[in-house]
């Protein structure tokens, strides 16, 4: 059986002022059938652009990209996929049922009891004759899941699907990407929320810069575990001498809490503190957690290209930059 | 074509919805609307002033809305990633331009209708037309400035497929406004006296540039003198200019559409 996605050595340059640059950079993924794939990186590092690339909306600069073993952009794959865009618009004056005849008509669908049954899944059965204008952002959200399920796809593309959400909504978004896997579809979703990944993705690909930097199923990129070692009374300089490589350090009113891997001793950060006058509060061994390996493949990866870490990230798809800290 | 069907409905829609083309619109019947008050401005003439008021309000309406509908056409689509959930379904490059070209189109259509209406109901409440056969030669002209106003929609489709709305606004306006005026300038330009320097560039020009000048039918309405000698050729003539012009503006704006990144 084909992969749902793979790529080889994708490239995709933009011609700038200061040059050439590669928003995609020599990117390799292999994404399985019938996964959650969790596509993940810091804003700026090519996400959306690898997302528009696989759907054909964009073309890459050099290299190869199939979806459900066909060249990316081929016209018969599309009606197979489909795609949920990071904050989606639908034309406001449409209610959520003539938006979901609106999409099914693309496929050539007609059957008006599936466009009402989908909007039943998702819990919009009641609000379907309401206009776009009047739903939530999760309303919108919701229908925005549903219409892209019209055509029974067999590879899903989410970007930032639970992105802005409350805890509620988050909840019910991420038990329907549940059920789409139990339904055989692989879902492929790019996202910020590490917590939501964490939860319900099989394997996950962080990528700094276009290029990827991990990639492996989660119960093996999460091995080992984390000491987090919390002090009171603590100085500015007390925190800057424990950072290094594998440690993050917070600091907050003289509060710091210290996060090192469970392969070294405690005891030599719990020294420096009071040895520094700090008060120690508590030192708790905790397992790894995606949030810790997102950090530490950025920053190693950062760090071994020589760039500056703390700054502003380049941003390649309309969203803002954030900061990366190690 | 049920793809192209959909995608021209649902910009109908959005289109009959837009404040701004609402806006313009109400404007351009308030104008229709008012018009035989104006006639006080030349009571010798007071019809012929009339229909030349009422239907030069229609066409430059029409104009007006035809550039503001469709600088954003497509422009929108991307800001707003609509066109990412249209182009990841089943749907060609071609078919969503053409339909988004024939809903700006549908949507001109409607709103010249209700101009060319209310002119209609004014002439009759006002008891400004002689018979019915009057008021049909007066409402056959909103047909030949729906056609001109489909090929400048045309023109602005192309445009949006590279150019910015603003940018694109003053160059549709500029052909637009060359095409309509500069007409005789061109004959003179492109005439067999002429050098040849002068002659070959203008000539490019001027079949580059859509006549739209011919689309201005209503000096046979306007001033009685004036008869067109067969009407239904004129029409059929005109409507076979726009079409090649359209077809050939359409395809220039796929080809350009299908290697732009959206």
């Amino acid at each position: 059986m084909s992969l749902a996605i793979e790529t080889k050595d994708l490239v995709k340059s933009y011609k700038s002022k200061s040059g050439t640059i590669n928003v995609v950079d020599k990117l390799n993924l292999q994404v399985e059938p019938g996964e959650i794939f969790g596509f993940l990186g810091p804003n700026g590092a090519g996400k959306t652009t690898t997302i528009k690339i696989l759907l054909g909306v964009i073309y890459q600069t050099s290299g190869d990209a199939y979806v459900l073993g066909k060249e990316a952009g081929d016209i018969e794959i599309h009606k197979q996929i489909s795609y949920l865009p990071e904050k989606p618009y639908y034309y406001e004056h449409m209610t959520g049922f003539e938006i979901m005849q609106f999409y099914a008509s693309l496929f050539g669908i007609h059957d008006k009891d599936k466009c009402k049954s989908l909007l039943d899944r998702v819990n919009l059965g009641n609000d379907m004759n309401r206009p776009i204008s009047q739903y939530s952002k999760g309303m919108q959200q919701r229908v925005g899941l549903a219409q892209s399920l019209l055509n029974d796809p067999q590879l899903l593309f989410l970007d930032e699907p639970t992105g802005g959400l409350d805890p509620i909504a988050h909840i019910e978004i991420r038990d329907l990407i549940l059920q789409f896997r139990d339904e055989g579809k692989t879902v492929f979703i790019s996202s910020h929320e590490l917590s939501d990944v964490e939860r319900i993705c099989d394997r996950v690909a962080i990528i700094n810069k276009g290029e990827v930097v991990a990639q492996g199923r989660l119960e093996e990129l999460l091995v080992g575990g984390r000491i987090e070692i919390t002090a009171n009374n603590c100085t500015d300089a007390t925190a800057s001498s424990l950072r290094d490589d594998d440690t993050l350090v917070s600091m907050n009113h003289g509060r710091v809490i210290v996060d090192i891997p469970d392969s070294h001793s405690p005891n030599e950060v719990v020294k420096t503190i009071q040895g520094a006058g700090g008060e120690i509060v508590s030192v708790i061994p905790r397992r790894k957690r995606l949030e810790d390996l997102f950090l530490e493949a950025v920053t190693v990866d950062n760090r071994a290209k020589g760039r500056t870490i703390g700054t502003m990230t380049g941003k390649d798809d309309g969203t803002e930059a954030d900061e990366v800290t190690a | 074509m049920n793809v192209i069907l959909a995608i021209a409905k649902t910009t109908l829609g959005e289109a009959i919805r837009r404040r701004v083309l609402l806006v313009i619109l109400l404007v351009g019947v308030l104008f229709v609307a008012i018009a035989p008050a104006l006639e006080a401005l030349s009571p010798r003439q007071e019809l012929t002033v009339l229909r030349s008021l009422t239907l030069g309000v229609i066409q430059l309406t029409s104009a007006v809305i035809a550039v503001v509908l469709t600088v954003y056409l497509i422009p929108n689509e991307i800001e707003r990633r609509t066109i990412y959930t249209i182009l990841s379904k089943p749907v060609r490059r071609w078919q969503f331009m053409i339909g988004k070209y024939l809903g700006a189109v549908g949507a001109l259509g409607l709103m010249m209708a209700l101009m060319t209406g209310i002119m209609l109901l004014v002439f009759v409440v006002m008891g400004k037309s002689k018979d019915v056969s009057d008021l049909a030669m007066l409402a056959k002209v909103p047909i030949a400035f729906f056609i001109q106003m489909s090929l400048l929609a045309a023109v602005s489709v192309f445009f949006s497929t590279f150019a910015s709305p603003i940018v694109n606004f003053f160059l549709s306006g500029g052909v637009y406004l060359v095409g309509t005026m500069f007409d005789s300038f061109f004959n003179v330009l492109t005439k067999e006296t002429q050098p040849l320097i002068v002659k070959i560039p203008a000539t490019i020009v001027h079949v580059i540039i859509p006549n739209f000048q011919s689309f201005n039918v209503q000096n046979s309405v306007i001033n009685p003198t004036q008869v067109i000698q067969n009407e239904t050729m004129l029409y059929v003539g005109l409507s076979v200019y726009a079409v090649t012009y359209i077809s050939i503006l359409m395809i220039l704006g796929i080809i350009v559409f299908e290697y732009r990144e959206v």
